[in-house]
């Protein structure tokens, strides 16, 4: 296909260039810069927010948290692909597309599958935790929508959380004996095991685990949240972050995104968008002409325009 | 059979030339700061790739308590600042100056299918950086690719993503930065826009004098 050249000039000079010397002057610049800013300023690092830290800092919260997962009320219990079958985070059709495939079920992975191994270390583990196992699934919902309620009034006493009395079957003792081993550390161990194999590259369930409010307790004075543009936020104040998702953080802001069941995949989805079509100016029609209307190229190449005025004859 | 053998070998001769790689003259308008962004872009990614060398090489998880792995970390950390600065004044000045003109739409494309790979490459290396923004992170942006058919890319998964960031990514992003590289010696750097003071379009050699 023929080549449309009569949108630029064909008179013009060649210059001698060390392009080595270019090259070279580029990369000293780049080191310079990355060295000074690096011996300066250093890298930031906020410290994570550890299973065992949270159990320590805020016990009833952790608390709550822990029975949510059992009454099928948290974050991740009824989220849908690729976890399990929910629906609670199910966004579009794609989602369902992949299956299972990091298959996560919350009250055995995050609570009762942990105190059954903490259970052979502490035996008196063992009858609540068969309790619970042997009730029927409405028994263990009502006895952990209970307990989640009388834990809106729920003191801490010796290291215990303590509720009014009611009627919560195994619930307290189950849930301060969650409590402990988050504590002690063990917990984030007992959510990444693999029996396959000796690695542990997979943080998945230690991760989730923690989703909801707590890491939205933590995130929140950081800025950190999608509705406070967080993406582009750093976790420690002053230091640059990912400046470059400033479009797709921005659309997260329009209100019918932001109110979106959906807003994750129509936030990026419109994203794309935008990217596609900067991707494809060179073959949209007057847009891809923009740049010689808003005239900013007379500004870089000043300098030849200038040469030019200046010029008596051809070169 | 011969046809395209005989095309792709005066390709290939062009692409491994001297003169397209080591040009001894360069056209008078490409001159200038303007035409240094390009190669800052390229050498701070040349800056990410040693610095990423030697962190992958003394392990995940060693800049968090070693001091000399730290101080890498930290020229890895500026280095991804640099890389985007660069690019993004460089996507700035080719914009302005039409730089997909004459032919020079591919080389565009790939600048900006580069960009979009750019981003997952940084934010995998966020992720695996193990602090309080990577456990955030992980656990935020999974929705938006659960949700998009996406979810075999376990963001918290850090074996996945630090295999992600070490090895796909990167090397993908190398073999897009190195054809829109390749291109440009091929193509040169476009061409101004022709200038006359009425507007009213080129003379015969494309350019009015002004």
């Amino acid at each position: 296909m023929a080549t449309n050249t009569s949108d630029m000039v064909h008179d013009y000079r060649m210059v001698p260039e060390d392009f080595v010397k270019h090259l070279m002057s580029t990369l000293v610049i780049v080191v310079v810069v990355v060295l000074v800013a690096a011996a300066l300023f250093s890298v930031p690092e906020a410290a994570p927010l550890t299973i065992q830290k949270d159990a320590i800092q805020n016990p009833v919260a952790f608390e709550a948290m822990a029975t949510r997962d059992l009454n099928g009320q948290g974050r991740m219990a009824d989220y849908g692909p690729p976890y399990n079958h929910g629906t609670g985070n199910l966004e579009f059709i794609f989602q369902k597309w992949v299956g299972d495939i990091h298959p996560l079920n919350v009250p055995y992975d995050f609570i009762l599958h942990p105190l059954a191994m903490a259970a052979s270390i502490n035996p008196a583990i063992t009858a609540p935790l068969h309790r619970f196992e042997n009730a029927s699934r409405t028994q263990q919902i009502a006895w952990a929508n209970a307990y989640e309620s009388a834990l809106a009034r729920g003191t801490t006493s010796t290291g215990t959380v303590v509720v009014p009395a009611g009627h919560y079957g195994p619930l307290p003792a189950l849930m301060n004996d969650t409590l402990k081993l988050a504590e002690s550390g063990l917990m984030s161990g007992a959510l990444i095991r693999n029996p396959s194999v000796v690695t542990r590259f997979d943080n998945q369930n230690y991760l989730l685990f923690l989703e909801g409010t707590p890491m939205h307790t933590a995130a929140t004075p950081l800025q950190l949240k999608g509705t406070q543009w967080g993406i582009i936020h750093p976790a420690v104040e002053g230091y640059p972050g990912a400046w470059w998702m400033t479009i797709p953080t921005w659309i997260y802001q329009w209100p019918f995104v932001a109110s979106s069941p959906a807003n994750d995949a129509i936030a990026l989805s419109i994203g794309f968008v935008f990217w596609l079509f900067l991707a494809l100016t060179p073959w949209i029609p007057l847009w891809n002409r923009v740049p010689q209307w808003l005239g900013v190229y007379r500004l870089i190449w000043k300098g030849y325009y200038h040469d030019y005025r200046n010029d008596t004859g051809p070169r | 059979m011969a046809n395209w053998t005989e095309a792709s070998s005066k390709h290939l001769r062009s692409i491994l030339s001297v003169d397209t790689w080591l040009p001894d003259t360069m056209p008078e308008y490409a001159q200038g700061f303007m035409y240094m962004l390009g190669s800052l872009t390229a050498s701070s990614f040349v800056v990410l790739v040693i610095s990423g060398i030697i962190l992958a090489a003394n392990g995940p998880a060693s800049w968090s308590y070693n001091g000399a792995m730290r101080f890498v970390a930290a020229t890895h950390f500026w280095g991804v600042q640099a890389f985007f600065f660069f690019m993004m004044l460089h996507l700035w000045r080719v914009f302005f100056t039409g730089a997909w003109r004459g032919g020079r739409g591919i080389t565009w494309l790939l600048g900006a299918i580069a960009f979009i790979v750019a981003i997952p490459t940084a934010f995998t290396g966020f992720l695996i950086n193990g602090d309080l923004y990577s456990q955030w992170n992980a656990v935020q942006a999974k929705d938006g690719l659960n949700a998009l058919g996406l979810g075999w890319v376990n963001l918290t998964n850090s074996g996945q993503m630090f295999g992600m960031h070490v090895v796909v990514l990167p090397l993908t992003l190398l073999l897009l930065i190195g054809a829109h590289i390749t291109r440009v010696r091929l193509k040169s750097v476009v061409p101004p826009y022709p200038v006359d003071d009425n507007q009213t379009g080129g003379s015969a050699n494309g350019y009015k004098h002004i």
